[in-house]
């Protein structure tokens, strides 16, 4: 088995260094030697998938056939593990996880390759820098990083297993959609490049990446997604983001490419930001790889980083060519990256994009910096500096409040400039029901639950709570404007009803109602948020019949045991969740010890409801009496984040859906060209 | 699995690819070139979206009478400039193949 591995990864890399090289050659020259190469150099690139896709497949085999001759199968897996952890084993380690990174970046550059008649010079561009890239990554894993280094001696009779921790559901499909987002970026970095490179005329290199671009998104978000939810649910801590230094990697090219998402638009429209969002996207790849050079080279310590390992050296040695390739073109080429107009107000669609874009590039550059100033504390003053919570709630939350103004008030401005009168048009309304939804919010009274009975003189965080929710509901408001609008003007022209209307108008242009449908997420999301100033936590010993009482719960203690199981053994209590003198849920929090690997872990379990979570941790047995001690977190709002989410996706996935209508030609352009003299715009 | 069975695979998978990579077909397609008279065809077509929804927002009733005028004839100035271009590169297109071939049979 580790021969075929060994010998597929070592044959990818010929072939992608065969792709890079003869690539690289057929574009600089006509002939037909040249063009036989380019269509060769296309095909090995085709090719290294197949191959890529050979090694991960037996590393799969691998795992489910207990083969511990291979040193990572015998650190990532046991014969007791679940099936679908086995299949997981192949990203669950540091070696197995860049294989998989090649294998994801193999098969976008396959797609990309079987679709190069869209533009056969701009696709051979494309293609040349991705082979170059892939050579990077099957360097790291035929030498420094080799999966299928075989075990010295004799073969053990069991492996180590995988970490108890990500023996979970969520974490099988964590990593690839974490994966899938990171190398994804490849793709529209590669054809940015490329055009940039090829002096390519247009923006049709942004319209072939936009969907790569919304997918890639998409993905990321997904991923960090579920890895929140992860966190929440395994970790133990009652929370969903703890502002850890891999959080953050991932949150970084998320960051930026949201950013790029945007002012994208300002290209396509306008012609307007093209030196820009070429450094948007070159700088969301970058960090995509700072991303994974922070994961897997130790230099920060996470509960997610892989061991501290050699690597970390050529990763910062791919970053510095890349960055040199990028400023080298950029320098050759700038003069290329015109705008075709310029701002022409400061209250107009533009400048809202051009806003929108600064907030999130300072929003990834204080997550940058809290993230790596322990380690350059560490080379100035010898010592590490923690950069913790405190320092990111502080600055990003008004940064996220900015960008929820943006968010409203973007879409009501039009492109070039808006006059005061168009202003009040759009915005009286929206404004005046998110005021007096903000009134009710404070004048209720705080026994009605999150949100309502907000004091936000009595502390900072509960203002920010209600700033957040007030934003959110002018968002909301400025949506609903926007497809009531719409749609009442296809009611007037087909006289169907007004949701049918609305539903033709969201189909006729799906990207920005898509878009729409994923700000609606954003903003379910943030009142999730909202509710975090609003959390409470209580902890107790808790024998039979003994009761805890938080927020509208209480918690009765009906009894404790323990269980021994293949793969682990537990701990674990049943409580009675009691609300208003009835009982509503029976929980079961549990604590288990897995056996191959000698770790602990904690199962944390969730009562949900639309208001708010109970969350509860078995945190031990106390060894002087033999009970169980119980935290309880009453979490509000947190499942609106997932709900969040999901509509987050839909808005994606609608916003890929192709237009239901065509582009037309008005004809009052038409008419006017006519009358233009030719030469004019010479 | 035995050594010889493994090797056997890898001399299987390395002539399938071999193959695959260099048997190429006589015809290679090479697509067309993209040229400024394209880039202007794509430009044309953005800019008579933007028109598009212009006049759906207008009608949406977002704009006032004067924003809407003023934005409208930004655009239809822009969509005059590249229809013109367009006009000027296509006959100079027809033209010129006509009289470099006039020019040969002179000389």
């Amino acid at each position: 088995m580790a021969i075929i591995g060994s010998y597929a990864l070592l044959l990818a890399l010929a072939l992608s260094a065969y792709s890079f090289l003869a690539g690289l050659y057929a574009l600089t020259d006509n002939g037909r030697t040249a063009r036989w190469l380019g269509e060769s150099a296309r095909r090995a690139g085709i090719a290294v998938f197949a191959t890529v896709l050979l090694a991960a497949v037996v590393m799969v085999l691998a795992a489910f056939n207990d083969d511990f001759s291979i040193a990572y199968i015998f650190h990532h897996s046991n014969r007791d593990l679940p099936g679908p952890y086995k299949f997981a084993t192949l990203w669950s380690g540091q070696e197995g996880s860049l294989l998989f990174w090649s294998l994801l970046l193999a098969a976008y550059g396959f797609v990309l390759r079987l679709r190069h008649k869209t533009d056969v010079r701009l696709f051979a561009y494309a293609s040349v820098i991705i082979a170059a890239v892939q050579v990077f990554f099957l360097l790291l894993v035929t030498f420094p990083a080799h999966p299928f280094a075989v075990m010295q001696g004799a073969l053990p009779a069991d492996g180590n297993g995988l970490n108890p921790l990500l023996q979970y559901a969520e974490m099988v499909i964590h990593p690839p959609m974490l994966y899938l987002g990171y190398v994804g970026f490849t793709v529209p970095f590669a054809f940015a490049l490329a055009a940039l490179i090829m002096r390519y005329p247009g923006e049709k290199w942004i319209h072939i990446t936009r969907h790569w671009t919304m997918v890639t998104w998409g993905l990321l978000t997904c991923g960090i997604a579920l890895g929140a939810h992860w966190a929440y649910s395994v970790l133990g801590w009652g929370g969903y983001w703890g502002w850890d230094p891999v959080e953050n990697a991932s949150l970084l090219p998320w960051l930026t490419g949201t950013a790029f998402l945007h002012s994208v638009m300002m290209q396509e429209k306008r012609g307007m930001l093209k030196i820009w969002n070429m450094w948007l996207i070159f700088g969301t790849f970058l960090l995509s790889i700072l991303g994974t050079f922070l994961t897997r080279s130790g230099v920060v310590s996470s509960v997610h980083a892989f061991a501290q390992s050699s690597i970390g050296d050529w990763f910062v040695v791919f970053l510095a060519l890349i960055s040199a390739v990028c400023l080298y073109f950029f320098w050759r080429n700038k003069s290329h990256l015109q705008s075709e107009h310029k701002l022409e107000s400061m209250v107009s669609r533009e400048s809202s994009f051009l806003f929108n874009n600064l907030l999130f590039l300072v929003a990834c550059f204080a997550v940058l910096w809290g993230t790596l100033f322990p380690i350059l504390s560490e080379w100035v003053q010898g010592h590490k500096i923690t950069v913790g919570p405190p320092f990111f709630n502080r600055v990003m939350v008004p940064i996220c409040l900015l960008l929820l103004f943006l968010t409203a008030v973007g879409p009501l401005l039009s492109w070039g400039k808006t006059s005061l009168d168009s202003l009040k048009r759009n915005f009286l309304w929206p404004t005046v029901a998110s005021l007096v939804l903000g009134a009710v919010l404070v004048i209720t009274p705080p026994s009605w639950g999150s949100p309502f009975g907000m004091r936000p003189w009595l502390d900072v965080s509960y203002f920010y709570s209600l700033m957040a929710v007030l934003l959110s509901a002018l968002v909301a408001f400025t949506i609903i404007s926007e497809f009531v609008r719409g749609g009442r003007v296809i009611r007037g022209k087909t006289g169907q009803s007004l949701l049918y209307s609305m539903a033709v108008l969201a189909h006729r242009n799906t990207r920005r109602y898509g878009g729409y449908i994923v700000h609606f997420g954003v903003i379910v999301m943030v009142i999730g948020f909202a509710g975090y100033a609003f959390n409470q936590d209580k902890e107790m010993e808790m024998g039979f019949g003994d009761q805890m009482t938080l927020g509208p719960y209480t918690l009765v203690c009906q009894s404790y045991t323990q269980e021994d199981k293949p793969n682990y053994g537990s701990e674990w209590a049943i409580i009675n969740v009691m609300k208003g003198g009835r009982q509503i849920d029976t929980l079961f929090p549990e604590r288990r010890f897995y056996k191959s690997s000698e770790q602990l872990a904690t199962r944390p379990v969730i009562h949900s409801t639309l208001q708010g979570d109970l969350y509860l941790v078995y945190e031990g047995i106390n060894q002087d009496t033999g009970r169980p001690i119980i935290k309880a977190h009453l979490n509000p709002l947190v499942p609106w984040i997932w709900m969040g989410i999901w509509i987050i996706i839909a808005g994606t996935i609608f916003a890929l859906i192709p237009n239901t209508t065509p582009l037309r030609a008005t004809a009052p352009a038409r008419s006017k060209a006519e009358v233009v003299p030719a030469g004019v715009a010479d | 699995m035995t050594n010889t069975l493994a090797l056997l695979t890898c001399l299987l998978v390395t002539a399938a690819v071999l193959y695959y990579v260099f048997a190429l077909p006589g015809e290679l397609y090479l697509g067309p070139k993209k040229t400024r008279l394209a880039y202007l065809r794509e430009r044309k077509d953005v800019v008579y979206e933007n028109l598009r929804d212009l006049n759906f927002e207008f009608k949406a009733g977002k704009f006032s009478d004067s924003d809407y005028q003023e934005m409208k004839a930004a655009l239809e100035n822009e969509a005059a400039a590249i229809l013109a271009e367009i006009a000027r590169l296509e006959e100079t297109a027809i033209a010129g193949p006509a009289s470099s071939e006039r020019k040969g049979t002179r000389a």
